[in-house]
């Protein structure tokens, strides 16, 4: 934890950082951002002697070479003026500063979002050692407060219903198991759930909440292995190893879960999604239930509900419930993954920037593509018009025709493929921005790009159309990697030199009639 | 400090060229501009710039250069002729005509040759001073954009990202010797043909004064500089990179590089993109050597004087920078005087 900080330092380390008037650039310390000033700046041409401000440099210049000193060398354009008399960081205006003030901000954010993003990237494919994950911690008094309210709220469930409380339960004594994968935290907690179950109205089982209770505190670094679980199937494994450790009094959970919970049902939730759609369907079955349980873990114990039944099912006494949940967990398994799996989650990339929700684990950080700020933005507009660069970008014409067809043509393509079309719409309309956008952006990729635009249009009402686009994004992904920015060519006519242009223009135009009669 | 002033009398529209007279000791310069002369200036003292001479053209004149000495110079002009003027008399002479306009001209010392290149596609030669022989013309593939000459070679960018290199020994003995031929077609093969390192227009080229390779430009705010040497070696040490860029608002603004030009002594070379800026580089350090503040419009052209103190500059506005509109104020002439090292190769 420590270590990553070091790595990222925080906004005010970056803010405090001095850097130099003319040229924007930022140093460790004063004394080195004036060493620069002296080399770079006020250091006089002819004679190589440093002065310490641009004052002093042009009076040295004056006077000893009998020259003007119009602009401070190495200096941004608009920064290059004697008027203001810098050394260090003093003398700089205000409002200059509060300028730099905000780039250092947007760029910082900017980094952030990036480093986000590109830290969830190998989390698709394997890990996410960046993912900001932070384990939620508790106080001790907190959780024995919360664990009473539970128990409260269990018996007056249990005496209301005691049947139908346990068709509804299982999806909490589930997500208590399925935790297990995610986090060592779910094993402990299962145990307490488990006595709702098993001996339900027995005081006796109550004698293991301090197990719940303690478990979260070592739940906490569990819980950031959440992000490697998914595609990872040994993690868990360990995981559960770990998790039944801490709980010498129960001996049969602590082999129930490695016995029982074998590394596939982890592989099966993406997680990212079921955190976004499980809580409305899952709020409903556990009212009695699951409020007291759920702060401790809100989202990850419902995601954890749709792996769990089965393998619980096979363990646990309860009849009812390996039934009940599966076909939910099969729902759910149908409804994310596809969402996910075709798409690697772009539509939340957006929350990515966001903050997280009080009560939630931090968002996870998805392998999505960077997105600049402005793609964003209009992603988040819900429209998608070409990125202003495309406007001014014309010596490829084929490129112009790109936006327009990759917006039509995401609905057809999803349709099909998807339930939940917003989601999938969203994301790929997204895609094909970023796709359009770095096509644009990268020069290099030009001549490439230029082939693949006209078969697009083509390709547009067909089946292939997908696998294309496929294609050509994540060329163009790996591109956007490289160079993120929207380039805009200044003279983008790639046939016609200026002088040709220029040429054409009446008053320059020359009639080779005129010089035919004069030969 | 390098100190740097602008030149009083400027052309009245946009400045196609600008040339330092390469001969030694002569710190003359010709520009050549749209508003159909072709200007000759002195510089004296380092300090004071005088126009000379005022040569009138039928049409925009779109290159210049000088001959075998200050009172010879050639120009390329939109009426399709190319000209020989001596500066004495102010007598100007039709060395040939292309079929369109001619873009540039160059003059080779070492084998007195007079090389220019139209919009038709051709390559003309001419017979530099006397005529020996008629003019010789050679077809190109694609429209030619820029021509530069070193001592042994003559290098053609055109468009499609082609580029010719020549070699002015076999240029210059063809021609002697199909003098008579009809039409004086050469159907000569190029030394070398390449495709530009780099993926747009190719803008400017100039050769390295020690005739090893050559630096082109592109619309695209890229260099690429290139050896003639055709061995891997050589070849593998070809790079290219990007300036006269502006991040505005997370968009990267790219500018044309209009102007290269290699300083005579050190080797080292400048760069002048629509965005105004000068920049000075150097080739086998891959550095930037010095970067100038903005100019007021897009930099049409640079030139080194043959001592290597002065650094010419001609801004006008024009498409490189966006604007077409004219501007007082716009147009204008720059001479800097280099301190000792200022574009030196820096010695590490």
């Amino acid at each position: 934890m420590t270590k990553k900080k070091r790595h990222h330092p925080d906004v005010e380390e970056i803010l405090s950082r001095p850097w130099c008037y003319y040229c924007e650039r930022d140093f460790d310390d004063l004394k080195i951002l004036i060493n620069h000033q002296k080399a770079k700046h006020f250091k006089c041409e002819k004679c190589g002697r440093r002065l310490n401000t641009a004052g002093g440099l042009s009076v040295h210049m004056s006077q000893v070479h009998k020259e003007n000193l119009t602009a401070v060398d190495n200096a941004l354009p608009n920064r290059a003026g004697l008027d203001i008399e810098i050394f260090g960081m003093e003398g700089i205006p205000e409002d200059i500063v509060q300028q730099h003030a905000q780039r250092v901000l947007a760029a910082y954010h900017q980094t952030q979002a990036e480093r986000q993003a590109a830290g969830a990237k190998p989390a698709a494919g394997g890990h996410g050692p960046n993912a900001p994950k932070k384990p939620k911690l508790e106080s001790v008094s907190e959780l024995k407060k919360r664990l009473a309210e539970h128990k409260a709220a269990k018996l007056a469930a249990e005496q209301e219903n005691g049947g139908s409380s346990r068709g509804d339960t299982p999806n909490p004594p589930a997500s208590g198991q399925n935790q297990p994968q995610t986090t060592s935290a779910a094993s402990p907690t299962y145990p307490g759930y488990q006595q709702t179950y098993t001996a339900p109205s027995t005081n006796g089982s109550y004698s293991q909440p301090p197990s719940f209770t303690q478990a979260p505190a070592p739940a906490a670094t569990p819980y950031q292995a959440a992000s490697n679980f998914p595609t990872a199937g040994s993690p868990p494994v360990v995981g559960y190893a770990q998790a039944s450790t801490p709980q010498p009094g129960v001996p049969v959970y602590g082999q129930i879960p490695t016995v029982a919970y074998p590394p596939q049902p982890y592989a099966q939730p993406p997680q990212p999604s079921f955190q976004h759609q499980q809580p409305p369907m899952g709020y409903p079955s556990q009212p009695s239930f699951s409020p007291p349980y759920q702060p401790t873990y809100p989202g990850q114990s419902y995601h954890g509900q749709a792996a769990a039944p089965r393998p619980f099912g096979t363990v646990s006494p309860a009849p009812g419930f390996p039934q009940q949940s599966p076909p939910m967990h099969l729902a759910q398994g149908v409804h994310s993954p596809v969402g996910n799996g075709s798409f690697p989650a772009p539509v939340r990339t957006g929350s990515v920037s966001l903050p997280s929700a009080p009560g939630l684990p931090q968002r996870p950080a998805f392998g999505a593509p960077p997105v600049n700020a402005f793609q964003f933005q209009q992603m988040h507009q819900g429209q998608i018009p070409p990125p202003p660069a495309h406007n001014v970008v014309h010596q490829n014409r084929p490129h112009e025709a790109s936006p327009s067809a990759t917006a039509q043509q995401p609905p057809p393509t999803i349709l099909p493929t998807n339930s939940s079309a917003d989601d999938g719409q969203n994301a790929s309309s997204l895609d094909d921005l970023i796709a359009s956008a770095s096509k644009h952006a990268d020069a290099n990729a030009a001549a490439a790009a230029a082939a693949a635009a006209p078969s697009e249009p083509q390709s547009q009402p067909t089946a292939s159309a997908p696998a294309k686009e496929d294609a050509t994004e994540e060329k163009s992904e790996k591109k956007d990697k490289e160079k993120p920015k929207t380039t805009r060519l200044v003279y983008s006519d790639n046939e016609t030199s200026p002088e040709e242009k220029m040429a054409m223009m009446p008053k320059y135009a020359f009639t080779p009639a005129q010089k035919t009669i004069m030969v | 400090m390098s100190s740097q002033f602008a030149v009083s009398e400027v052309p009245a529209d946009a400045i196609s060229a600008l040339r330092f007279s390469p001969h030694p000791n002569s710190l003359r310069f010709a520009v050549a501009s749209w508003d159909k002369n072709v200007y000759l200036y002195e510089l004296a003292d380092g300090k004071v710039c005088t126009q000379l001479a005022k040569f009138e053209h039928r049409a925009p004149v779109l290159d210049v250069c000088f001959g075998k000495d200050d009172n010879e110079i050639y120009t390329a002009c939109l009426d399709w002729d190319v000209r020989r003027i001596d500066v004495a008399t102010g007598t100007q002479t039709v060395l040939s005509t292309h079929d369109n306009g001619v873009r540039s001209v160059v003059y080779s010392k070492e084998h007195s040759l007079v090389v220019s290149a139209a919009w038709d596609s051709t390559v003309h030669i001419h017979p530099g001073g006397e005529a020996e022989w008629s003019t010789a013309t050679i077809n190109l593939p694609f429209k030619p954009f820029s021509l530069a000459v070193s001592s042994s070679k003559l290098v053609v960018a055109m468009a499609n990202r082609a580029l010719h290199i020549y070699e002015l020994k076999t240029l210059a003995s063809e021609c002697k010797s199909s003098a008579n031929s009809l039409q004086n077609r050469l159907d000569i093969e190029p030394w070398q043909r390449r495709e530009s390192s780099l993926k747009f227009m190719t803008r400017a080229v100039d050769c390295m004064p020690n005739d090893e390779g050559y630096a082109s430009s592109s619309i695209e705010g890229r260099v690429a500089v290139e050896w003639f040497d055709p061995s891997n070696e050589s070849q593998a040490r070809k790079y290219a990179f990007k300036c006269h860029r502006q991040h505005v608002d997370d968009v990267d603004v790219v500018y044309p590089v209009n102007a290269i030009a290699f300083h005579p002594i050190h080797g080292t070379f400048a760069t002048g993109g629509g965005d105004g800026v000068v920049a000075i580089w150097d080739a086998i350090a891959k550095r930037r050597i010095r970067i100038y503040p903005k100019l007021a419009a897009s930099v049409a052209a640079v030139s080194f004087s043959s001592s290597g103190k002065y650094l010419a500059t001609a801004i006008s506005p024009g498409f490189e920078d966006g604007k077409d509109e004219l501007v007082e104020g716009m147009i204008g002439i720059f001479i800097r005087e280099l301190a000792e090292n200022e574009v030196k190769r820096k010695t590490k």
